[in-house]
């Protein structure tokens, strides 16, 4: 795929048919074939998965395929197959590491709480109701 | 395939669809559009939560409010099969036009052109839309 035409653009030709990692807006990792791209960066993932991290856990949740609409990717990056097999990180069932992540968001959860709260007594409203806007992803 | 082809094969199969905000959608696809809005029917709704469902005969969905679609994985194995099928049949004519046996037809063509279509010198039906004849050999 070597199109004198786009010499010096930015474009995704050259990823197709290769394993990605992909992070969407929403803070979640994807990792599957790139099948298909489009003008707006539209992604057709096969036999994707899910990867979720914590710490220096992760755990993979099968999810087949995906169409991604472009505006939700934040960026993706080539897998290097020698190095996939020895990262540092130790792979945990899907159970635990769901576990883990709720546990995780509980922590920041209350945090965030207690943030707040001491900002309050300051006579300061910070974020408000920001937080719990929909239209935040 | 770009992705939006990919999403008009995936028509009558059942398919997950995320929104911006975290709601999921799963139906079948009735139909789409070139800016991804969609036609659901059967359609489950799930809170960002996951904790509160809604259940609706059909829905529209606007394509700017997706993050992502999930489909199964026979529709990409449709499409193999799809792209092999019409690859099989350009080679048997000889590929698009490119190939150097074409070079004679396409000297004939500006003359066809002024005829409507009716190819070359040999007198044919008269009209705007003459029957099929089939080509002799």
């Amino acid at each position: 795929m070597n199109k004198p035409e786009l010499e010096g653009t930015a474009h995704l030709l050259d990823e197709l048919d290769k394993k990605l990692m992909v992070l969407l807006r929403d803070g979640r990792t994807l990792i599957g074939y790139l099948r298909s791209v489009d003008q707006f960066a539209n992604l057709v993932l096969h036999k994707a998965i899910e990867r979720i991290h914590v710490g220096k856990e992760y755990g993979d949740i099968p999810r087949g395929v995906f169409i991604v609409r472009g505006e939700n990717v934040v960026l993706l990056g080539e897998i290097d197959k020698e190095k996939e097999d020895n990262l540092p990180l130790n792979e945990v069932s899907v159970d635990d590491i769901l576990d883990a992540q709720r546990k995780e968001q509980e922590l920041k959860q209350e945090q965030q709480k207690l943030i707040t709260k001491a900002l309050k007594e300051r006579g300061l409203q910070l974020m408000g109701d920001l937080m719990t806007h929909d239209d935040m992803f | 395939m770009l992705p939006l082809s990919l999403l008009r094969t995936a028509q009558n199969h059942p398919m997950l669809v995320e929104l911006k905000n975290g709601e999921t959608y799963n139906g079948h696809l009735v139909s789409c559009d070139n800016w991804m809005n969609i036609n659901l029917r059967e359609v489950i709704c799930t809170s960002r939560d996951g904790d509160k469902f809604w259940r609706m005969p059909e829905c529209y969905i606007r394509g700017s409010t997706i993050k992502y679609l999930r489909i199964p994985d026979e529709v990409i194995d449709m499409v193999k099969e799809e792209t092999m099928v019409k690859n099989r049949g350009r080679e048997q004519k000889g590929g698009r036009g490119g190939g150097a046996g074409d070079r004679q037809n396409q000297r004939t063509r500006p003359a066809a052109r002024g005829n409507f279509g009716r190819g070359g010198s040999k007198p044919g039906p008269v009209g705007r839309n003459p029957p099929f004849q089939k080509k002799k050999q």
